[in-house]
């Protein structure tokens, strides 16, 4: 027990007292502290956040991020907050989780007079310094509207929606729709896979035993229409066009190289841009309110070339 | 005079459970899909996708008869695929070192939930939960956080696309002319060897003794923590079987992988028939249960009831399940 203790002490004494080194920093090597808090990093889109933040803030020897992950827990991503209030960071980055509870959080770190980058999902109201993030709407009207042309305007298209209680869920639902509305393409088949590769497996073996004619699938994460992949594979039917969103280099992309999928969208993380604009930010420059990521398009012929970006 | 003969079949434990996998099954007649309820391929994959769960509930079934419970299991699935995923697919390891490697993990996991509930005395529920947070933390860290996966980062950053372990490949396959998973037929084979286990061998018997009476047991002869110790070891053994088949059938390692699997992995067992508080029940029951939920899942999944629907009714089944098993009791 007390081992347990005399460990946990050190740990945390230890994270203590670095933060506190940086403030003695002389001014002419002026080193900023960045906060990032993320809500979580179970899904690979927010390590590849993270992990986007860290390289582009190693190009730039005067930042240091201190990264907070919130385990997906509301409360304590608002601790997380809190905590960078009163260790006085130079700039804070927020993933929020949801977007009330995190609001006046954030309201309070600019009060503090601590800059506020918000990162893919929005907060209420104005009170932060600038958010960045890509359009799910418009990445699944493009969607919508690659499949109209591959198929030739009619086909029947099977949907795997992500979590349907999220944004980004319904954005990409409804952009799809938009995307596909006045063709001749019928959604035969939809169902709430959450996110999750095992339940596209499932929700697409269902879609196989009852329809005999499948055109294309469009899932609504790269993870989701690997699944779908492997089911039709396993039954043996191989005439299928696979549709993802994400295009992350290690997975969508790289489906797309070996032939798994025939297309993906990329939904950028914003995490280079993010780094860009604190350090404008911590010259005094001025930046926009908003920053909207435009998508790119990945597919056999681009991919290895970085895709192709749609206005 | 005789009682008729559907009564004394409702009377045991294992008639109720077969009834109410019946009653699913007749739904699933009724709500047939414009007939995909009747293909050989809808059972194959309704098989295919609780055969997983399955292979959880059968070392579930082994804890709860001991009087424990184990919320662990899927965060050892988990920890066991990110191992699989690394040992085949990036350290290139061959089948016989993989299997073995990934059935160790997943016992060392159980080792310790055993050692902590029997020896030193934590309640199972506490030490298993400890043990949930600790395996899933261990799977991200030994996976960096990412999935393992085919796609292998080369030192100048650049991707370089490996191939399928023969193993997986071998694991997820259909056989018998494409009507059934090899992962159905690992399942089958984890519910002979516990029932082998809890059947015909003595330890089996020392678990239904230490789950009806654990101070009875004790004051037999009932060696109590070494019969507890295995009994957590055997669910963490099967944990990692069911994590090779996870890895298999997604091609990767993901650290997130069987996140909620443990209460999937109880409700089976429960609904089987296997009593929460100990001593009763079997694997026979188990595997009755597996299938029922299995099923209910595939019949919503090809009838494409929306979210919000499949889940009200999957809590309502899963308590008319339990309160007809509690019926009858004598």
């Amino acid at each position: 027990m007390l081992v347990l203790l005399a460990t946990a002490s050190a740990v945390l004494l230890g994270g203590c007292g670095q933060s506190k080194e940086e403030t003695k920093e002389s001014p002419a090597a002026r080193q900023y502290v960045i906060g990032m808090s993320q809500c979580n990093l179970g899904e690979p889109w927010r390590v590849q956040m993270n992990q986007d933040v860290k390289d582009a803030a190693a190009k730039h020897p005067e930042l240091r991020v201190i990264f907070k992950d919130a385990q997906n827990d509301t409360l304590n991503q608002r601790s997380a907050v809190e905590e960078f209030i009163s260790s006085k960071v130079d700039l804070l980055i927020i993933s929020p989780k949801e977007a009330q509870p995190l609001t006046e959080p954030v309201a309070r770190a600019v009060d503090a007079g601590i800059p506020v980058i918000v990162l893919d999902r929005a907060l209420l109201g104005d009170k932060y310094t600038c958010f960045i993030g890509a359009d799910n709407v418009k990445i699944g009207k493009a969607a919508g509207q690659w499949i109209v042309k591959k198929l030739g305007g009619k086909g029947n298209v099977v949907e795997l929606e992500g979590l349907m209680t999220s944004i980004p869920g319904q954005d990409r639902h409804n952009g799809f729709r938009e995307g596909i509305a006045g063709s001749g393409i019928d959604v035969i088949f939809q169902a709430d896979m959450k996110w999750l590769e095992p339940n596209a497996r499932t929700e697409m073996e269902s879609a196989l035993s009852r329809f005999d004619h499948i055109d294309l699938v469009y899932a609504h994460n790269d993870p989701g229409a690997h699944g779908a992949y492997l089911a039709a594979k396993a039954a043996g039917r191989d005439n299928i066009i696979f549709v993802g969103v994400d295009a992350l280099p290690q997975e969508g992309v790289a489906y797309v190289q070996q032939g798994i999928l025939d297309a993906t969208f990329r939904y950028p993380t914003g995490g280079a841009e993010a780094i860009d604009t604190a350090l404008k930010i911590l010259k005094g420059e001025s930046v926009p309110k908003k920053i909207v990521l435009g998508t790119r398009l990945f597919d056999k012929s681009n991919a290895a070339s970085g895709g192709e970006p749609l206005p | 005079m005789k009682p008729s003969w559907w009564k004394s079949a409702l009377a045991s434990p294992a008639g109720r459970a077969l009834l109410a996998l019946l009653l699913v099954m007749a739904a699933g007649a009724v709500f047939n899909a414009q007939g995909a309820f009747f293909k050989i391929g809808t059972h194959r994959d309704a098989l295919r996708q609780a055969s997983v769960y399955g292979i959880l509930a059968c070392g579930m079934t082994l804890v709860i008869i001991s009087g424990g419970i184990d919320l662990a299991v899927g965060s050892i699935l988990a920890l066991a695929a990110v191992c699989a995923a690394k040992m085949a697919i990036h350290w290139n390891w061959p089948a016989w070192e993989v299997v073995p490697g990934c059935l160790a993990v997943g016992m060392a996991c159980g080792a310790v939930s055993g050692i902590v509930t029997a020896s030193l005395r934590v309640q199972p529920f506490i030490a298993t939960l400890a043990m949930m947070v600790f395996a899933r933390g261990m799977a991200k860290y030994a996976s960096g956080g990412m999935k393992v996966s085919t796609v292998v980062q080369n030192a100048d950053g650049t991707y370089r696309y490996v191939e399928v372990p023969p193993l997986f490949r071998a694991i997820d396959h259909p056989i018998l002319h494409g009507n059934l998973s090899m992962v159905t037929v690992i399942f089958l084979l984890c519910v002979a060897v516990a029932w082998v286990a809890l059947s015909k061998h003595r330890w089996g018997r020392y678990l239904y003794a230490i789950g009806g009476n654990e101070e009875a047991a004790r004051l037999s002869g009932v060696p109590v923590v070494g019969a507890k110790i295995c009994a957590y070891v055997a669910c963490g053994l099967f944990s990692a079987v069911a994590g090779l088949c996870q890895a298999a059938q997604e091609q990767q390692g993901d650290p997130e992988a069987g996140s909620g699997y443990e209460l999937f992995a109880i409700a089976m067992v429960v609904i089987g028939g296997t009593s929460l508080m100990g001593g009763r029940g079997g694997i026979g029951l188990t595997l009755i249960g597996v299938l029922t939920i299995g099923y209910l899942d595939k019949i919503l999944s090809i009838n494409a009831v929306p979210e919000a629907g499949r889940l009200v009714l999957t809590g309502i089944i899963i308590v008319t399940a339990v309160l007809t098993q509690r019926r009858g009791r004598t």
